[in-house]
């Protein structure tokens, strides 16, 4: 099509909304390419949102409406063997004071779909139903612009912003990214089930406003390299469960059949009872850490979200970093408008940015530790199962004396484990993480 | 109503927001609706008259004018119809029109073409045969009695107009076949779904649809008597939505394991119970 | 009950229930509701607790716990007293010179319907050539019929019938006016009752009285199916209704029927009325293949469409003295034209024997095809909806079944003759 555009987006979720918003202020002419048939149709998350981040975007999040579902007062993690398991939880008060909103509970199709209206109304043109199927290049083969699938489809922009998540065939074609392998993927499902809100708040003993988040790991994934969840919303609870993708084809586990094994979990049963499935769906994460980040920018284009695989896994850290990077990324591009330079070289400050904050840094922090935790899987199976028979033991009343109780315990571990091995296991456990 | 002098076609299309049916289900057991994520569509029927009505002004020139009467956010609808080829968009928005029947929105919407019409006459009025919510086609004939148009129901083919003689020929399918059969403008056609396929918009059509300003009209724009609109001017009322009648199974055969057996099975027990009905339905001699 | 900040109760909405129809919203007085994300919202500060939304509401949606009963509320523009309005009318289609199966079963109804309000059935008939209708009326059961014959009225043009069939219902007045859910009669009904102001209710596949309030209560399918809605015209009149076709049972012919025919003059309009050009009836054997009036019908699903195979239905079909049709897949993949497609966008049907191969079921098909007498289901998945609702279910590969029935059959049928 005739008309240009300074920036073209490509994916209307949180990563490309985010550059959206901050562009549209600094009034530089935007579009963006939804393939869905509305902004957020094709997403998925847990989902949880941390205000801080939102609030770099849009700092008046709350006074626009924001669909909060619940503001979360308390986290818990627990650890989990097949019968039972360990519970941790933190609630403090001041989540619902001064620290409110510092994590809140959201629904992807309703939040993206209001996030997308922020940005429409500051002036950016968001067109749905519309896939981009190429990157328009110049002779020297730097990006300007994309070509879609509509009839007259292509479109010349100064800067290309790919934010199309971590599916993106896009990527693909024009091997900017390498296609993930299994081993840097997982795979997650998630089922939303519907309770009337006050059988939520008295399970969970909150008010009408506030939520509780659940991080579980251990048997629950059935051996694999994976996570679970439970997240609060208004009116429904989301269960949550993945694990590595290469794990799923080797131990040949169905992803439903987790979710139902999952479902019957003696610490997860009582919380869903009478709860009615509303929906199941499933989706990629990108879980290769630092290592998997592909080149994040060149001649006339950068990447940003999911598609750039910035995601913690540890921390259940995706949409933010996706805003974070959205947001640095639109920086970048204002800069390079205003010296007229879209190279490689003028974009550079992108990688700069996210080198100098929490992104690369967390990221980088955490380098080893999906390796380890991917190699590690005593951690799924035999640390839980002994973990647990430790506490059954201490907590069975029956006469025998503490000392023995003890002496039980470390046999029965030691049995499996040497001590050896559960240092050096510390010890990599340690490395992994700093 | 006479024409522009220009010698073009000006033609209205009404559309509709809806849910997607598909997914709209009522708890047969608690009799509530359920509603999780129940998108909302352009009615397909209503898609395609805005279609054809792209494709009469591309054949005779002119332009296309859509009207939706809804909640603001049938505004989506409009957008998709103009990324069709429509040159105008109007919503009809107003706590007024609240509660509608079919008679009370044809009164509405009779009053915002008489209004549109005012300024530039209309030749033509298109809207899909029926709404797949209510099902009950009843809004575009209301509307043809209202603005005093020939109405042609059932359109599967508009033959053609003829401008000057001010007329316009169209196929209709009725019971025992098909009518040709030629009307003057101004009319109104409500068309099957099989009247023609729809576009897939281009990119700078596309872009043109989101731009563009719709205009919003109110029960004040448009004039009338208040009282007809909305609940008020609705004679007919729901008293009770339940969920329909599920029919019970029967007899299962099932013949994964032994093929020949199970058919047997089935055709014994079938000629066995059914032997009233087919011989009712064969006759004596059997075939 | 709750209170807002001002300590009035307040009524609220009970989201799940809400189906979104807005007569809330047009009910409050104080403009305290509006549509929030597709369900009803009241907002609690502007809510003065009159209950009105309370009162309107079809589905209960609303808690509002003041004790007063539910008040039944009147609306719409009412017409001039209703007790000027009685009978049972019934509008009869004609087509060469016959009565349409469908206003006899309607003649039927409305003989019930009209003993429970005692009062009569009217029969109004137009068209050409058209005494023995009127007289077939009469045999049906109507206890006065009106009939209008006139060559002008050999073809159904709306203006003209419409005008009529006005005419009539002002001279008449009957409380309740059917007419079969044709597309004629679709057409003509919504003509009418736009003329008249009055309520009109499509399509309806179930008919009830309430005797003591002459109200007709009227149940459809709504949401292709999805939901049935019972509905009321409260306060205008005649109560129009069209009525599906096949629904209602097929009178006896009364044999002493003492009703009287009055004949009406009819005026020819002084406007331009629309020309037929031309009328190109189906086919014989096309006519012959409308899968509406089919008595047999296997119906082919997605997952049997393959050209390979169709000769293999219609030799079912044939076989069994139907023909073939399918569902909206099959359409939309070319196989078959859209004349043959069962559903809620294509035709609805209700033949004796509905044989679905590889037919799942969804329910904008089931709703257009649950009337048929026998359904039998051939189908490899036993959990498809199809196959959860037929009486006769086969469950294998249609592709090893299908042959092996029409053999079945054939030697049945000679074993029989032979």
């Amino acid at each position: 099509m005739k008309e240009a555009f300074d920036v073209a987006i490509v994916g209307a979720g949180p990563a490309g909304i985010s550059a959206a918003c901050i562009l549209a202020e600094a009034k530089i002419k935007t579009i963006v390419f939804e393939r869905g048939e509305y902004p957020g149709s094709k997403n998925m998350s847990g989902a949880v949102l941390y205000g801080h981040d939102l609030a770099q975007i849009l700092p008046d999040y709350i006074e626009r409406n924001c669909p909060v579902e619940r503001n979360i007062v308390e986290s818990r993690i627990w650890y989990l063997s097949r019968e039972g398991g360990y519970s941790l939880g933190y609630r403090d008060s001041i989540f619902t004071t001064d620290l409110k909103y510092n994590v809140f509970t959201v629904l992807r199709a309703k939040f993206d779909r209001w996030y997308a209206e922020q940005a429409r109304s500051k002036g950016v043109l968001i067109v749905p139903s519309t896939v981009v199927i190429d990157l328009l290049r110049n002779d020297s083969g730097a990006v300007v612009g994309v070509v879609t699938g509509r009839r007259d489809g292509e479109i010349r922009a100064k800067v290309t912003l790919l934010a199309d998540g971590i599916n993106s065939p896009l990527a693909a074609r024009t091997g900017f990214r390498a296609e993930p392998k299994p081993e840097q993927v997982a795979l997650a499902v998630k089922e939303t089930i519907e309770l009337p809100s006050e059988v939520i708040e008295q399970r969970f003993g909150v008010s009408s406003a506030d939520g509780v988040t659940i991080e579980i790991l251990g048997q629950i994934t059935e051996g694999m390299d994976g996570v679970a969840a439970i997240y609060t919303n208004r009116n429904s609870l989301s269960l949550a469960i993945g694990a590595n993708l290469a794990d799923f084809a080797s131990f040949k586990i169905k992803p439903y059949e987790l979710v139902e094994t999952f479902k019957q979990h003696p610490m997860v049963a009582p919380l869903i009872s009478s709860g009615k499935t509303l929906e199941y769906m499933a989706h990629w994460l990108p879980e290769g850490g630092y290592d998997a980040i592909p080149d994040l920018y060149g001649d006339g284009y950068l990447i940003a979200g999911d598609s750039a695989m910035l995601f913690n896994a540890l921390h259940r850290e995706g949409s933010n970093l996706a805003m974070a990077s959205g947001k640095m990324a639109a920086e970048t591009i204002v800069e390079a408008i205003r010296r007229d330079d879209y190279s490689r070289k003028g974009l550079a400050g992108y990688g700069e940015r996210l080198a100098e904050s929490y992104v690369i840094k967390d990221l980088r922090k955490y380098r080893r530790l999906g390796s380890f935790l991917y190699h590690r899987k005593e951690i799924f199976n035999q640390f839980p199962r002994l973990a647990s028979f430790a506490g059954r033991e201490m907590l069975t009343v029956n006469g025998v004396s503490k000392k023995q109780k003890q002496k039980l315990i470390l046999n029965t571990v030691r049995k499996e484990i040497s001590m050896f091995r559960l240092f050096r296991f510390l010890w990599q456990a340690w490395r992994s993480i700093r | 109503m006479g024409r522009s002098e220009d010698n073009k076609l000006h033609i209205v299309c009404c559309v509709k927001q809806v849910p997607d049916t598909a997914q709209v289900k009522i708890d047969p057991e608690t009799n509530t609706l359920m509603r999780s994520g129940v998108e909302s569509i352009c009615n397909p029927y209503d898609l395609v008259a805005t279609e054809a009505a792209v494709q009469l002004i591309e054949r005779y020139g002119g332009k296309v004018t859509v009207v939706s009467m809804g909640p603001p956010q049938a505004e989506s609808v409009l957008r998709e119809c103009l990324a069709l080829g429509a040159e105008e968009a109007i919503l009809l928005s107003d706590r007024a029109f609240a509660g509608a029947d079919t008679l009370a929105t044809s009164y509405a919407l009779s009053q915002a073409i008489s209004l549109i019409a005012s300024n530039d006459p209309v030749d033509l009025v298109l809207c899909g045969r029926q709404a797949i919510d209510g099902d009950t086609g009843q809004t575009g004939p209301g509307l043809a009695i209202r603005l005093g148009y020939d109405l042609f129901t059932y359109v599967s083919e508009i033959v053609g107009v003829n401008l000057d003689e001010n007329t316009i020929t169209v196929k209709r399918e009725i019971e025992g076949g098909t009518e040709v059969i030629e009307g003057r403008l101004p009319a109104l056609l409500t068309v099957e779904l099989d009247l023609t396929s729809t576009r897939y918009a281009s990119l700078p059509d596309m872009v043109r649809a989101l731009r563009q300003a719709i205009k919003s009209w109110g029960a004040n724009d448009i004039g009338g008597s208040p009282e007809r609109f909305g609940l008020k001017g609705s004679p007919t009322s729901v008293k009770e939505i339940f969920a329909p009648p599920v029919r019970k199974g029967g007899l299962v055969f099932d013949s994964t394991e032994d093929k020949d057996q199970a058919i047997e099975d089935f055709l014994d027990t079938f000629f066995e119970k059914e032997m009233e009905l087919l011989v009712e339905l064969l006759g004596s001699e059997g075939g | 009950m709750p209170k807002n900040s001002k300590g009035r109760e307040i009524a609220e909405i009970i989201p799940q229930k809400c189906i979104a129809c807005q007569l809330c919203i047009g009910q409050c007085p104080v403009s305290a509701i509006d549509m929030d994300g597709g369900i009803a919202r009241i907002d609690p500060e502007a809510c003065i607790g009159c209950g009105k939304c309370f009162d309107i509401c079809p589905v209960e949606a609303v808690t509002f716990e003041k004790p007063r009963k539910k008040k039944m509320v009147g609306i719409g523009q009412k017409t001039r007293p209703l007790d000027d309005y009685r009978g049972v009318a019934v509008f009869i289609e004609t087509h060469e010179e016959r009565g349409a199966d469908v206003s006899w079963e309607l003649v039927g109804e409305a003989k019930e319907l009209a003993e429970k309000l005692e009062t009569r059935v009217l029969g109004f008939v137009l068209g050409t050539g058209i005494e023995t209708v009127a007289n077939k009326a009469v045999a049906h059961g109507c206890d006065v019929v009106y009939m209008v014959d006139n060559p002008l009225l050999q073809t159904y043009l709306s203006k003209v019938y419409g005008r009529i069939l006005v005419q009539l219902c002002d001279q008449v007045k009957p409380e309740i006016l059917l007419l079969g859910a044709t597309p004629l009669g679709r057409d003509l009904a919504t003509v009418v009752a736009t003329r008249l102001e009055t309520g009109l209710t499509a399509d309806c596949t179930g008919l009830d009285v309430d005797a003591q309030n002459r109200l007709l209560l009227m149940t459809r399918p709504t949401f292709g199916g999805n939901i049935m809605a019972t509905v009321l015209c409260l306060n205008n009149r005649p109560q129009m209704s069209t009525v599906r076709p096949g629904v209602m049972k097929m009178p006896e012919i009364v044999s002493n029927g003492r009703g009287e025919i009055r004949t009406l003059d009819f005026e020819a309009p002084d406007e331009v009325l629309p020309r037929i050009i031309d009328f190109i009836p189906k086919a014989a054997e096309v006519e012959g293949e409308d899968i509406a009036k089919a008595a047999v019908l296997v119906v082919v699903g997605k997952g049997a469409c393959d050209a390979r195979h169709l000769s293999m239905f219609e030799e079912l079909a044939r076989l069994m003295g139907g023909t073939i049709a399918c569902s909206r897949p099959v359409v939309e993949a070319g196989l078959l034209p859209y004349m043959r497609q069962v559903g809620q966008t294509g035709k609805t049907v209700a033949p004796k024997i509905y044989i679905g191969v590889a037919v799942s079921g969804a329910v904008q098909h089931l709703v257009a095809m649950q009337g048929a007498h026998r359904i039998i289901a051939i189908n490899i998945d036993s959990n498809a909806p199809l196959v959860q609702i037929a009486d006769y279910a086969l469950i294998g590969d249609y592709l090893e079944i299908v042959p092996k029935l029409i053999k079945g059959i054939e030697a049945r049928m000679r074993s029989r003759t032979g």
